[in-house]
């Protein structure tokens, strides 16, 4: 059953990463990407709005399944964690759980900011929350995968 | 919508640094709920616990707080809030990588 959650949780994260990646690069500077045809371009010519409910859903879910799965990583992983002395892998793993916890705070501020038709006067808070988010995404995604396959990267 | 997303990210910040304050304990170990901690059991699971008391306290401020009020706050004060929460998360937490 934590199998199964932990790649729930895994693709679910996929998905969150791939969706907040392409509205944090359709709010960056209008100069970023000028050619049309380059893929980056491309990458951030998206319909930012149309992200904002689905990123909402998904970042609460993802949350909600990590969730699931701490105590799980808290008798397996941690007392790995702390068995072989790694400080700095405990701590990147506290800091993402209180980056997943502002990260659900901001939600609603952060879609209130996407509603349509969007507000020009929260286009700064758009772009800023949009970024933070993405950070907050990026940084979970990536510590609970190196933490996921901590015992493969221990030298032997 | 926008009190609540400031206040969350400012009071899981004092419960968690400044009040230690958990509005339950989850141990893992024996799967036992607390209102009040158990070190017996283990290691307790806090994150839960903050969440909820970030969670209870606000979402009643944000329910009563007239939108009127609401509206007139600077737009930006949200992401100025959830940078501060970064800075205090990274400052705070630094004590592992010392």
């Amino acid at each position: 059953m934590i199998t199964i959650l932990l790649i729930v949780h895994g693709l679910l994260a996929v998905a969150l990463l791939g969706a907040i990646t392409h509205q944090a690069l359709s709010v960056a500077s209008a100069t970023v990407g000028r050619d049309r045809k380059s893929f980056f371009a491309r990458f951030r010519n998206v319909n930012g709005p149309a992200y904002a409910s689905p990123i909402v859903v998904m970042f609460v879910l993802t949350a909600v399944l990590g969730g699931l799965l701490y105590p799980a990583y808290r008798i397996d992983v941690r007392v790995l964690l702390e068995d072989t002395n790694s400080r700095s892998a405990n701590g990147i793993f506290e800091i993402k759980e209180h980056l997943v916890a502002v990260g659900l705070g901001a939600l609603p501020a952060y879609w209130l900011s996407w509603r349509t038709p969007l507000a020009p006067e929260s286009a700064s808070t758009r772009r800023y929350l949009t970024w933070i988010l993405a950070f907050f995404v990026w940084w979970a995604f990536l510590v609970g995968h190196v933490l996921n396959n901590f015992k493969g990267l221990l030298p032997h | 919508m926008k009190i609540f997303s400031l206040l969350f990210g400012a009071i899981y910040y004092f419960c968690v640094w400044q009040i230690d304050w958990a509005l339950f304990y989850y141990y893992p170990e024996t799967n036992k709920w607390y209102l009040t901690a158990h070190p017996d059991d283990g290691a307790a699971i806090l994150w839960y616990g903050w969440l909820a008391t970030a969670a209870l306290i606000s979402i009643p401020i944000a329910l009563v707080v007239p939108r009127r009020i609401a509206d007139r706050l600077w737009n930006d004060l949200s992401w100025v809030v959830a940078v501060g929460a970064i800075a205090a998360i990274f400052f705070h937490e630094s004590r592992w990588f010392v």
